[in-house]
């Protein structure tokens, strides 16, 4: 098998509170190839942006990354240094934020802010400059105008869009996005979703995607992974996990949105709510709302189970351990 | 009156003047807008943010007066409401339940201060003994226990807070709650658990709900009844099974495809962005022209009016030509 882009293996990060340690992210593993689109799906609060952030040195304190690697190109990430992070940030990966009012600089015309970035890894010609500055605009479908347009005079979907512009500067091998799509109408989520994906695919960059809405995820990510309370649920190939859900939690979100078509049904959802991560309940973490609960959730802590081509995290599939594979 | 309905808005404007003394912008966040309500009626209002969805509720709620036209409660302009008693006894039967549960309450006082406010506030005929047993009930009828009254809203999730936001709106035993978004801010799995809530507060409170969202999947699950807004316009109303079953307007078309089903595969729509409309000082025409694949000449000089097209009422001259004259060529098959 070829050598993985990106691979994370056990990554845990507490947050250490005077009360109270948290573990955010317990033990999170995945693999992600080059040109892939991975879907991370969860609830607010499962530790999915905290991840993200503790994949790429993000986390400010309390956070801070106690376990695990994540493997990029060959190095561990979560241990370069400042400098070393500093040459490879934005260039061979870049992260696109959930509010792009939040991230863009107020004051700074989106022209000025794609030169910062261009003269942080270079010395480029004022006219190398303006043409790849051109050019990436010209990908996500905003007018060359705009490139002196101030971040308050364009729209939230072009934000979003010219965010995604300045994350393709340097063609990098992976762009991590995170929900950079849920502040935005759903006309706006489609069409930038539609663009996300013709990008990649003439580009031919991986993509990380976090959201917390399975629908947004469902047409266009190659494999999902679904987290729950800072652990992984399952992880399957996207048409298996929409076909086949093996988590009683992933059941519960295929069934927790109405749909536009077909009959009208009552909807479920999942009673109660995600659990306090400072107590987290024993056994499976999920056995508070769980509608399959049985008596060994209660005292057993499920491991990944292997099931065809998904790893799920549940114990009514237990007798296939993940070792085996 | 025996056919007045609980509320009804009658050709609703409200404008903001932008910019210094002596410019001239107008934003014309709604624009003569019409809307009955009935009772025991779950109506949706969907639109994309800038619709003037929210404005409508504020202008229903009171917030600030209408630039022009007329809101009527039970047959009674509303506008004539001046008194301290009179706007009380309205506050009484119209409530509102906010978008953020997370900034809607206030973080110092436990859950019941706000249900036990508006209880001694809008309830005179329950003497103080009979308060806490009605916070209670009101507690019951939103799915929360009686216990969660002690706690502090920093102890509730998301969802439990925002069951607290219509349990403080249900205890003033209003006739009509104007819910803002109630659970865009909810996860996905809590969502279906309020939506019920809601359908439930009809069913056996009798209560009416506009319902305002962006989310039109979740206005065909509980709504009787769809408005759909662009731009401060009606453009489509009426039963939610024959707008959303057969939407006639070309707005509502792409709004419908836009969702889709998550369960399907990916076939592109159209090269449409999203933009927001422009409101500030907008001309005559329909305003979704910009972005309308069936636009003819008439809807650049002619804003349209709704339209009877069978149970629905249109804003379409292409979809609802009006009957004499301006007539453009009649569309049937979307394409």
């Amino acid at each position: 098998m070829a050598e993985p882009l990106l691979e994370v293996d056990e990554l845990t990060v507490d947050y250490l509170t005077e009360t109270a340690d948290v573990r955010a992210v317990d033990r999170v593993s995945f693999r992600l190839d080059a040109g892939e689109f991975l879907g991370i799906v969860g609830e607010s609060g499962c530790g999915k942006s905290t991840l993200l952030f503790g994949m790429t040195q993000l986390l400010s304190p309390p956070g801070e990354v106690t376990g695990g690697s994540v493997v990029f190109r060959g190095r561990d990430m979560v241990r370069l240094s400042p400098g070393e992070l500093r040459n490879t940030r934005w260039r061979d990966y870049s992260v696109v934020m959930q509010s792009a009012m939040n991230a863009l600089n107020p004051m700074k015309s989106i022209g000025a802010q794609f030169k910062d970035a261009l003269e942080a890894h270079g010395d480029p010609s004022a006219e190398q400059i303006r043409q790849r500055s051109v050019e990436v605009l010209g990908l996500v479908g905003i007018d060359a105008a705009h490139l002196r347009s101030y971040p308050h005079q364009l729209s939230g979907g072009m934000r979003q869009r010219a965010m995604i512009a300045m994350a393709l500067l340097f063609t990098p091998q992976l762009v991590i996005m995170d929900e950079p799509t849920s502040a935005l109408d759903v006309v706006a989520q489609r069409s930038l979703m539609s663009k996300i994906k013709d990008l990649q695919r003439s580009l031919g960059f991986a993509i990380i995607f976090v959201t917390h809405d399975m629908s947004v995820v469902s047409r266009y990510s190659d494999r999902v992974m679904v987290m729950y309370a800072g652990q992984t649920a399952e992880e399957a190939p996207t048409d298996a996990i929409f076909e086949r859900p093996l988590h009683p939690y992933t059941r519960g979100l295929m069934t927790a949105f109405p749909s536009v078509t077909g009959p009208r049904r009552e909807l479920a959802g999942i009673p109660g709510a995600p659990p306090d991560l400072v107590r987290p309940p024993s056994g499976c973490r999920f056995n508070p709302r769980c509608p399959e609960v049985m008596p060994v959730c209660r005292s057993r802590e499920p491991e990944l189970y292997v099931v065809d081509d998904a790893d799920v995290r549940c114990l009514l599939y237990a007798e296939r351990p993940a070792e085996a594979r | 009156m025996a056919d007045e309905p609980l509320l009804r808005a009658v050709d609703l404007t409200r404008h903001f003047r932008l910019g210094g003394m002596f410019e001239k912008q107008v934003l014309h966040a709604v624009d003569d807008f019409d809307l009955t309500i009935h009772e025991r009626e779950i109506v949706a209002l969907v639109g994309e943010s800038g619709s003037g969805k929210s404005t409508v509720a504020r202008l229903l709620a009171r917030v600030y007066p209408p630039t022009r036209g007329e809101i009527y409660y039970r047959g009674r302009p509303i506008h004539t409401l001046r008194s301290r008693r009179a706007l009380s006894w309205y506050r009484g039967e119209v409530a509102m339940v906010f978008q953020d549960p997370f900034s809607a309450f206030n973080p110092v006082f436990r859950v019941s201060h706000g249900v036990m406010r508006n209880i001694a506030l809008h309830r005179p005929e329950l003497k103080r003994a009979q308060r806490q047993p009605e916070a209670e009930r009101v507690c019951q009828s939103v799915g929360l226990g009686p216990k969660m009254l002690t706690r502090f809203p920093y102890e509730m999730s998301g969802g439990e807070r925002q069951r607290i936001g219509f349990a403080q709106a249900l205890a003033v035993r209003p006739k009509l709650i104007l819910a803002d978004e109630p659970v865009s801010m909810l996860d996905v799995s809590i969502r279906a658990g309020v939506l019920n809530m809601m359908a439930g507060l009809r069913d056996q409170e009798g209560v009416s709900i506009l319902y305002i969202t962006h989310d039109i999947a979740s206005a065909r699950y509980v709504a009787d009844r769809v408005i759909v807004m662009y731009a401060g316009h009606l453009v489509e109303s009426g039963p939610t099974e024959a707008v959303l079953g057969d939407p006639r307007h070309p707005y509502t078309q792409l709004l419908l495809s836009a969702v889709g089903d998550p369960r399907e595969k990916v076939e592109l729509i159209s090269s449409d962005t999203g933009e927001p409309p422009r409101v500030i000082n907008p001309s005559e025409g329909c305003r979704f022209r910009w972005r309308c694949p069936h636009a003819i000449e008439v809807c650049g000089q002619v804003t349209p009016q709704p339209m009877p097209v069978g149970s629905t009422q249109v804003a379409c001259h292409v979809a609802a030509p009006a009957p004499q004259g301006l007539t453009g060529p009649a569309v049937t098959t979307k394409t």
